[in-house]
């Protein structure tokens, strides 16, 4: 034990202070801080400022898009603003009399249906769009969907990572190399072309356009679980070789019990930072097939969807950044805040980096 | 080595087939069918298309029957074909698709190849700096700046920069590859090639930067820790000495390796940037092809792809060989 911890348990000349309090002096406990491993990487993960930011960006966009809709409620995902609005253009007119120029200034009103494209007022935080819906409105519906999909697919990615990387790694063989090659023809797919092709696939299926995105992201994470599988048979490989996994073969455990409950429990640290991190880069995949039209697609949002507009319209490119601008910037602030939650994560779970 | 090179060969061959048939499965119940859209186009211009005519085109296509059994048949044509090096026509672009391939692929390999260069550039010494200043106000400047780089969709970042550069400050043209308004020669027409793709490199050189960055800290900040540095600095050695002459030539080690896995990006061409900028390479060419349905094109494509990516794995374990004499490979 660390000597210098250990106060003298019986001073020679008893002050009065130590002899009132006898059984609050604890000897030896009372210098050694216990935390427990949970505690101790809780309080590496905080005392980092990036994953306490990233966590609270995360956290703030949940709430907007989920608690948002209930306080902003003027406008649905879908409804358009039908108030209608005039709207003035100006316009020169040249004439010549006796030849002489003269010109004047026209303004010509013309009445809309539909309040498209209107400037940010206190109706409409951020304006409204092309169709006269409302892009605040928007931002928040469309960030649920981008939100809750990477998080479906992360964790179905990771189910079938720690499955199939699990078994693998426990049994190895046969077993182990067959389910590797998958894992490298999978890998070796093309994934944005292929999910181009799935797209269309689903386009002559019906699938309304509100479900599209589902289906891409359930292929996607078909496509995706070889790499965490690997992560996982890789730990399990080095792990299964140990002590304590000798211990519960010698109790006679089941295998199932092993692997899922011995072996997989140490993989964890390296698995969730995984997850964290394939958070954003999902967030990423699902904004760029919304993007392309190949994702959710509108009258429904998505951040991807929002934007696409851009591509067809050079002029909301150009002078309506409030239509385009703020779905990029929940993304980035999305992607942002998984990538420095990741990192400090990683770094908290590290065992080697106490500091 | 040489044996275990063979190995590695034939287990590739294995990848590729079994990539190549799921590809061609998934191509073949695309619903979108070129002939059938062709020949709408043509009705639309007034010609009526027998019957006939439409089952012999698709028979020339080899598209005439789409049971599961009919698609197994067409693979193994397909199979056949590529084994005499023959990728077929592209329906849409009327040529050899390793034709169209090659004439493409020389703009993204452009972009990709200066962007690759400036990447490394920017980010080696960005991520020595932040290792050798730990946890300083630097370090993490340039770690937040470069996460942000990372987090940023290639789409919405094409569309600021282009807004800015191009619509905004007006110095470079917001799309395309040459000015159709001029007919430059030579030196002039290579410089107008450069002027268009100003914007498309900057967008990837600043997403890819982070990646780059992170792994040379990490690497960096491992060799700083070991023992040899120790001794280095305890013989009494310039500190520059030690970071550039000792340390960095390991940390070299995984980037000369990551170099070889650049194979694939180098190639295949970036969809969305090449989307957002019209740049006529062979990612934008794959896009309106996959639309289309374009079969042997879309094949053709993604074996491409598939190919550059199981040897750029290949390459990357053996130049990690290369390059690290404890690495044995078995």
């Amino acid at each position: 034990m660390d000597h210098q911890n250990k106060k003298p348990l019986a001073p020679e000349t008893p002050d009065l202070e130590n002899a009132v309090s006898v059984e609050d002096t604890e000897p030896l406990d009372k210098n050694i801080r216990l935390m427990s491993p949970g505690r101790m990487v809780m309080r590496r993960f905080f005392r980092s400022k990036l994953s306490v930011v990233g966590l609270v960006m995360i956290i703030s966009l949940f709430l907007f898009c989920w608690a948002g809709p209930l306080v902003f409620n003027t406008w649905g995902e879908t409804t358009q603003d039908t108030t209608g609005k005039v709207e003035y253009t100006q316009q020169e007119v040249k004439y010549t009399v006796n030849g002489e120029e003269f010109s004047f200034v026209q303004v010509v009103e013309t009445g809309k249906e539909i309040n498209s494209l209107a400037k940010p007022d206190d109706q409409h935080i951020l304006g409204t769009d092309k169709n006269g819906r409302d892009v605040f409105t928007r931002l928040m519906y469309g960030g649920r969907i981008s939100l809750m999909v990477s998080f479906i697919a992360v964790f179905a990615i990771t189910l079938f990572g720690i499955v199939f990387g699990g078994i693998a790694g426990y049994f190895g063989g046969v077993i182990d190399n067959m389910i590797m090659r998958i894992c490298d023809i999978l890998m070796c797919l093309p994934g944005f072309p292929i999910l181009l092709i799935i797209g269309t696939l689903l386009d002559s299926a019906g699938v309304e356009s509100q479900h599209r995105i589902y289906y891409l992201m359930a292929y996607l994470t078909l496509f995706s679980w070889p790499g965490t599988a690997r992560l996982v048979r890789g730990q399990i490989l080095s792990l299964r070789e140990q002590e304590y996994m000798v211990a519960a073969e010698a109790m006679g455990y089941s295998v199932p019990r092993k692997i899922f409950k011995h072996l997989i429990p140490n993989v964890m640290p390296q698995l969730i930072v995984s997850m964290t991190l394939s958070l954003g880069s999902m967030i990423l995949y699902e904004a760029s097939l919304s993007y392309l039209n190949m994702g959710v697609r509108a009258p429904y949002a998505a951040w991807g969807t929002m934007i696409n507009i851009v591509a067809e319209d050079p002029n909301i490119l150009q002078n309506y950044f409030n239509v385009w601008g703020p779905p990029g910037i929940c993304i980035i602030i999305a992607v942002l805040g998984f990538n420095f939650v990741g990192d400090g994560l990683r770094d908290a779970l590290d065992p080697k980096m106490r500091r | 080595m040489v044996k275990y090179i063979i190995k590695r060969l034939g287990l590739s061959v294995l990848i590729l087939l079994g990539v190549s048939l799921i590809i061609y499965i998934l191509v073949r119940s695309m619903p979108v069918d070129f002939i059938e859209n062709k020949i709408a186009a043509m009705n639309q211009g007034g010609a009526v298309i027998p019957e006939e005519t439409v089952q012999n085109m698709k028979e020339l296509y080899g598209l005439e029957d789409n049971s599961f059994l009919g698609i197994l048949k067409g693979y193994g044509n397909w199979l056949a074909k590529i084994c005499q090096f023959d990728f077929g026509t592209s329906f849409k672009y009327g040529s050899p698709v390793i034709d169209v391939i090659r004439d493409h692929m020389g703009v993204s390999f452009a972009v990709a190849f200066i962007a690759t260069i400036f990447e490394f550039m920017i980010a080696i010494p960005l991520g020595i700096t932040a290792a050798t200043h730990q946890y300083s106000f630097r370090d993490y400047l340039v770690t937040v700046l470069v996460m942000i780089g990372i987090s940023l969709p290639a789409f919405f970042f094409g569309q600021v920069l282009k807004d800015l550069f191009a619509n905004k400050l007006g110095w470079f043209p917001p799309s395309g590859l040459v000015d159709a308004t001029q007919s430059y020669t030579g030196i002039a027409l290579f410089l107008d090639y450069l002027k268009h793709m100003f914007i498309p490199v900057l967008t990837v050189v600043i997403l890819s930067i982070g990646a780059r960055m992170r792994m040379t800290r990490t690497n960096m900040l491992e060799v700083l820790n070991s023992d040899y540095i120790r001794t280095a600095r305890a013989k009494g050695l310039k500190e520059h000495k030690v970071i550039y002459k000792h340390a960095f030539r390991n940390t070299l080690i995984p980037l000369v390796t990551s170099l070889a896995g650049l194979l694939p990006s180098l190639f295949s061409g970036a969809i969305i940037t090449e989307q957002v900028f019209d740049l006529p390479g062979i990612g934008n060419i794959a896009y309106k092809a996959m639309i289309e349905a374009d079969i042997p094109f879309i094949m053709g494509y993604n074996m491409f792809l598939a190919l550059l990516s199981v040897l750029g794995v290949l390459l990357a374990d053996l130049m990690y060989a290369v390059v690290d004499p404890r690495v044995k490979l078995g």
